[in-house]
């Protein structure tokens, strides 16, 4: 009895210590986005806001692009908030919808030879700053540069490797048997993916699309070569943040991490249940 | 319905036109992704830079590219230094994360509340953890306060400033945000156990270590072999931590590869020698693949060998 007690204790201490590590940096960001800017830097750090204010959230979040104030810039994040959504959501909606198509493919048909998903995975594998230099060269003569159309053609293709991984393990979950009887009694094979493979990968693909939409969601590097003016991600904007005021104007940065961290949390939450089914890529024995 | 329709709709329902719908855009796409390696190529063996008229002007120099880079000792040491930040966040991460599902997989008090709150660093934007952490590790910062509530005495660690606690600042970053990507698949592949191989160890007495280490380890393996390739693979691309944390310094000592080529390539306009150095990374990062893939290949096929028995 006294031993389990010992047990629970060192489990809960070592649980806890993890959770502070884990949530004083979300908590410090937020605390210093309702701060006002003689609070940002002092010592000792306030861990409360003495006087909370909103007027970070309101400098950001209001129409237009850039404002110069006392020799600071401060940048506006609706455009790019709105891009970052746009180009997350397309990409991985086509990569979800492309990439658990072909692994459907290769799982029941062996479509594309044995060892296709291993070389789609060699894309993920090449670091995005190998491709960044001819890129931009590509793009400026197939007028690509600086929209969104070529921004979420390379997240696509980026994304592929992931989907298809995390999609096989749930695709061979299905049983092909099921499969089989329905295709005697007269279903056709898109009547089958929609009214029996669909349902049962349903949270294969939710999961996936979220992992995916994150991905892309917090791109930097490739967003940082492919854009310029027309399309402002929100990692652009916050690293554009960092350079021009050498990350002295804590405050706004803080509201924009803030507000491109909530969405995804909320997102994340609500399928938290999908997430934990949809990361062991089919490496379990059944 | 229409006979077209009709005939259309036969056609694509044959196998072997229907198993090939989703490879036709795949591979467009992926063609369509290949064109620029072509001109990598290209830009590799020329001398080019932004600022000197158009590339397909720019004289053919051989391997003079290729040379350079190899001798260019900022570019070695932002290899070996990138090698090392993966060689010391990964295994951390690993560890951490294993650690921590073992303590999550059974049911608890309060498990729910933990599971939740370790998913949360994978879903936050890099840049802004970069940027997060520059404001926590500032000299008058909260972690100097907390480190001096611990001490009992008033501790500055100049995290930014001091070339070695700002690598060690990089690897915190990739750890305190990865760390939860391997907590999920580590506890997803707990809540795949089969169970029925545990009943019988268990039917036959074994003790928890023993099914643990001789049941439950041995099926975990490809799981976490697909955990370790996966971050192994990720944290040779870091890019986000060191722009927005230490922009590279102090001097060069947190400039990994990517952010080395990224001022080769843009702030100091030399093209060419960016392509170059891009192969030689790509010919690096293509041995490390094939290794990788043989590891996830051997897993899988053990797996397929074992369902077929």
């Amino acid at each position: 009895m006294k031993r389990r007690w010992l047990v629970a204790f060192v489990r809960h201490a070592i649980l806890l210590a993890w959770t502070a590590v884990t949530l004083i940096p979300v908590y410090w960001m937020l605390n210093t986005s309702f701060k006002h800017s003689g609070e940002w830097v002092t010592w000792p750090p306030h861990w409360f806001p003495e006087q909370p204010t909103l007027e970070n959230y309101a400098q950001v979040l209001t129409p237009g692009s850039t404002i110069f104030e006392l020799g600071r810039q401060t940048l506006k994040v609706l455009k790019p908030l709105w891009d970052s959504l746009f180009t997350a959501t397309a990409s991985a909606l086509v990569a979800v919808a492309l990439g658990s198509a072909l692994a459907y493919s290769w799982a029941r048909f062996g479509t594309g030879g044995k060892n296709y998903p291993y070389s789609v995975l060699t894309i993920r594998m090449l670091p995005p700053i190998v491709i960044a230099v001819p890129f931009l060269v590509y793009y400026v003569s197939l007028h690509l540069l600086d929209t969104y159309a070529g921004l979420i053609l390379v997240y696509i293709a980026t994304s592929l490797p992931y989907v298809i991984w995390m999609m096989l393990a749930f695709i061979e979950d299905v049983p092909s048997e099921l499969e089989s009887a329905a295709r005697v009694m007269g279903a056709s094979r898109f009547r089958v993916l929609s009214s029996v493979v669909l349902p049962l990968t349903v949270s294969g693909l939710v999961a996936t699309f979220l992992f995916v939409f994150i991905l892309n969601w917090s791109e930097l590097l490739l967003a940082l070569t492919l854009t310029n003016t027309q399309v402002s991600t929100i990692p652009i904007t916050l690293n554009k943040f960092q350079s021009v005021n050498e990350g002295r104007d804590y405050g706004p940065q803080a509201a924009i991490g803030a507000i491109a961290t909530l969405p995804v949390v909320a997102l994340g939450f609500l399928i938290q249940k999908h997430l934990v089914k949809g990361f062991s890529f089919g490496l379990l024995r059944k | 319905m229409p006979a077209a329709r009709r005939a259309a709709l036969s056609w694509l329902e044959r196998e072997q036109v229907f198993k090939w719908l989703p490879f036709v855009p795949v591979q467009a796409l992926l063609v369509f992704l290949l064109l620029p390696f072509v001109l990598l190529v290209y830009l590799s063996l020329v001398s080019w830079r932004i600022t000197r008229g158009v590339w397909w002007h720019a004289p053919f120099v051989g391997a003079a590219n290729f040379a350079g880079a190899v001798q260019d000792e900022r570019f070695v040491w932002a290899v070996i230094r990138t090698f090392g930040f993966a060689a010391a966040a990964v295994p951390l991460e690993l560890g951490l994360g294993f650690g921590l599902a073992l303590l999550c997989r059974e049911r608890f008090r309060g498990r729910r509340f933990y599971t939740t709150l370790f998913l949360l660093p994978m879903m936050i934007v890099p840049a802004v953890v970069g940027y997060d952490l520059s404001m926590l590790l500032i000299d008058q910062g909260p972690l100097n306060q907390i480190l001096s509530l611990l001490a009992g005495r008033p501790v500055t660690v100049r995290w930014i400033s001091d070339y070695r606690m700002a690598k060690a600042a990089i690897v915190g970053a990739d750890v305190w945000q990865w760390t939860s990507l391997v907590f999920l698949i580590v506890l997803s592949g707990f809540a795949g156990l089969p169970p029925d191989p545990i009943r019988a160890a268990r039917a036959m007495g074994a003790s928890r270590w023993q099914i643990f280490r001789y049941v439950e380890l041995p099926l975990l393996k490809p799981v976490l072999a697909i955990a370790l390739v996966l971050r192994s693979m990720e944290a040779l691309k870091i890019f986000d931590y060191p722009v927005l944390l230490t922009e590279g310094g102090p001097g060069n000592s947190t400039e990994t590869i990517a952010v080395y080529l990224w001022r080769v390539g843009w702030d100091f306009t030399r093209v060419s020698d960016a392509a170059a150095m891009s192969l030689i990374l790509m010919v690096v990062v293509v041995m490390y693949t094939v290794i990788a893939i043989h590891i996830l290949r051997r897993e899988r096929r053990q797996l397929a060998e074992e369902a077929a028995r």
